[in-house]
C-alpha cells in the first residue's frame, strides 16, 4: 500500500471499517513508515478532539421532551380512539360482538335483556354468592384477576387471585425499606425505564455491599444498555477494588454496546497491572471500536507489550 | 445479550402494535435518547431537536402496525429520524443560520446552554483544548453537506456500522463510506493546524 493510498484509509482504520486485508496492509505500511505514523497520530488526535465536540442532551430537555410526547400521544389518542385495551373493555367487547351483525332493535332488546337479568340475579341470588367477597375485600374487580382455578375435594374449589395495588411510598434513599424496593424494581424484566430510573438511584449508595451487587450484577446481565451505564456509573468509584474489577473485565471483553465498553476501558486503564496486558491483547483480536482499539494499543506500548497474542 | 435484547423488543413491538400504551412508552424510552442526542448533534439546536424527537415518535405511533420486521427496528426508527432531521438541515441551508444566541425579556439567552459538552468536565483528557478548537468544529460541521454530516454523527458518535448507516440512509455501504470519507476528509483539511 502507497503513502496516499494509507492516509486515505486512516480515518476508515481508526473506525474499524477496512477489511481484514486492507487494516493489516496499513498497519504493516505505518509500522515501517515514519510520515504516515506521524500522520496516523494526527488523525487520532483529530478523532480526539471531535469526541470533544460531541453535544449531549441536557436530562432536563430528554424529560421535558418526554412529557410533551406523553402528552400528544394523549391527545392523539383520544382523537383516534386509540388506546391500549384494559380488562373491562375486553370484557365489554365481549358481550357487544353478538350485536354487532344484530339490527339496531336488536341491540336495545340485548340491553334491556341485560339489565332485566342484573336486576333479578341480584334480587334472586344469595348474599353469600354476590356482596359478601367484595365487601368483606377479598376481590375487587378493578384491581383483581382470576390467576388460574383449581377443583379440590367434591363441591370445592380453590382460586388464584392476582391482586395489583398501587400505593405511594416516600422515604429516604437511604432508608433500607426504600433501598429493597429500589433493588426489586432494578430487576424488573418487564420494564427497562423503570430499571434505569432504579439503578440511578441506587448508584448514589453503593457503598452497601449489597447494592454495590446489585450494580455488578446489572452490569453484567442487563439486557438494556441504559441501565449497564448507570450500574457502570456506580461502580467507577470502586474501580481498584478486585472484585469489581474482574466484572468490568468480563464486561470489557463481552458487552456487545461499544459505549459500554468506551466507559469499561476508560476505567480499567487507569491503573496499569500485568494482568491486564492479556485481557487488552484478546480484545484486539475481536474489537472492532477504532476508539476501543486505540485506548488498548496505546495502554500496550506505555507496558511496553505487544499488541497480538501468540 | 443480543438476542434477549431483540426478543424483549420484538416482544415490545407486537403488544405496541396491539395498542399496549405501556409497551410503546418503553420502546420509546429504549431508543428515545439516542434519537434526541442524534438530532442535537446533528441540528445543534435543542428546539429543533425536541421538534424532531416529536414528530419521529409520532411517526412511529401512527405507523407501528404497519412494520413487518423485515428490517431491525432500530433501522426503521433511524430512517425516520435521518430523514426529518435531513429535511431540517436541507431548510437550514436555505434560510439563514440562526444564531444560538436568542433576546429575551430577561436578557440574552443562549439556547445551546440545553445541551451539554460530552464528558467536558469528567475527562478532560478528551475535552476540547480551547474554545477556538470548539467553534472551529462547530464551523466545519456546519459547512458539510447534509449527508456527510448524518453519517458522519452517525458513525463517530452513535458508533453505527457503515452498512447499517447504508441502510438507514437508503444507500449502499459503499456510499456511506465515500460519505464518511469526504466528511473526514473536509474535517481535516479544515483542523490540521489545530490538532
Amino acid at each position: 500500500m502507497t503513502c496516499e493510498e494509507t492516509r486515505k484509509n486512516l480515518p476508515l482504520f481508526l473506525y474499524g471499517e477496512l477489511s481484514f486485508d486492507e487494516e493489516e496492509q496499513v498497519e504493516v505500511h505505518v509500522d515501517e513508515c515514519d510520515a504516515c505514523r506521524l500522520a496516523l497520530a494526527r488523525e487520532k488526535a483529530l478523532f480526539q478532539a471531535l469526541d470533544g465536540a460531541e453535544m449531549v442532551p441536557a436530562p432536563q430537555l430528554l424529560e421535558e421532551s418526554r412529557v410533551e410526547l406523553r402528552r400528544r400521544l394523549g391527545t392523539l389518542r383520544g382523537n383516534s380512539g386509540m388506546r391500549a385495551p384494559s380488562i373491562w373493555d375486553k370484557l365489554r367487547e365481549g358481550f357487544t360482538i353478538h350485536f354487532h351483525f344484530a339490527p339496531g332493535i336488536a341491540q336495545v332488546a340485548g340491553a334491556a335483556a341485560m339489565l332485566v337479568l342484573g336486576f333479578l340475579t341480584a334480587r334472586m341470588a344469595p348474599n353469600s354468592l354476590l356482596g359478601n367477597w367484595h365487601s368483606a375485600g377479598l376481590v375487587d374487580p378493578a384491581t383483581s384477576r382470576v390467576r388460574y382455578v383449581e377443583p379440590m375435594a367434591p363441591g370445592r374449589v380453590q382460586i388464584v387471585i392476582d391482586e395489583t395495588h398501587q400505593r405511594v411510598l416516600s422515604g429516604r434513599l437511604d432508608d433500607q425499606a426504600i433501598q429493597r424496593l429500589l433493588l426489586t424494581a432494578a430487576k424488573d424484566p418487564s420494564d427497562a425505564g423503570l430499571r434505569v430510573e432504579s439503578v440511578d438511584l441506587l448508584k448514589n449508595n453503593s457503598q452497601s455491599a449489597e447494592i454495590r451487587s446489585a450494580l455488578v450484577y446489572a452490569l453484567e446481565h442487563d439486557s438494556n444498555a441504559g441501565v449497564r451505564l448507570k450500574a457502570l456509573d456506580g461502580l467507577k468509584q470502586f474501580a481498584e477494588d478486585p472484585d469489581t474489577r474482574k466484572a468490568l473485565t468480563q464486561v470489557l471483553l463481552t458487552d456487545d454496546n461499544p459505549g459500554v465498553r468506551t466507559q469499561v476501558i476508560d476505567l480499567l486503564v487507569q491503573r496499569h497491572t500485568d494482568a491486564m496486558v492479556g485481557v487488552l491483547q484478546e480484545l484486539l483480536e475481536k474489537e472492532d471500536n477504532g476508539y476501543i482499539r486505540m485506548r488498548c494499543q496505546k495502554v500496550l506500548q506505555e507496558m511496553n507489550a505487544s499488541a497480538e497474542t501468540y | 445479550m443480543q438476542a434477549a435484547v431483540r426478543m424483549d423488543e420484538a416482544e415490545l413491538i407486537r403488544a405496541a402494535q396491539q395498542g399496549d400504551q405501556r409497551a410503546f412508552e418503553q420502546l420509546v424510552r429504549l431508543y428515545d435518547q439516542s434519537v434526541l442526542r442524534l438530532a442535537t448533534n446533528l441540528l445543534r439546536s435543542p428546539e429543533e431537536a425536541n421538534d424532531i424527537y416529536q414528530e419521529a415518535f409520532l411517526r412511529v405511533f401512527k405507523n407501528l402496525h404497519t412494520f413487518r420486521f423485515d428490517c431491525s427496528f432500530h433501522t426503521w426508527l433511524y430512517r425516520i429520524v435521518s430523514n426529518l432531521c435531513l429535511d431540517a438541515l436541507r431548510k437550514r441551508k436555505v434560510r439563514r443560520e440562526e444564531s444560538s444566541v436568542i433576546e429575551t425579556s430577561e436578557g440574552l439567552l443562549d439556547r445551546m446552554d440545553a445541551v451539554e459538552e460530552r464528558r467536558a468536565d469528567s475527562d478532560p483528557e478528551r475535552s476540547l483544548e480551547s474554545q477556538e478548537l470548539k467553534q472551529r468544529i462547530q464551523q466545519v460541521l456546519g459547512g458539510l453537506t447534509p449527508r456527510e454530516r448524518a453519517v458522519f454523527e452517525m458513525r463517530h458518535y452513535q458508533g453505527m456500522r457503515l452498512r447499517t448507516i447504508g441502510e438507514v440512509m437508503g444507500t449502499s455501504e459503499e456510499a456511506a463510506k465515500n460519505c464518511l470519507f469526504r466528511a473526514t476528509q473536509k474535517m481535516r483539511a479544515a483542523l490540521g493546524d489545530f490538532v
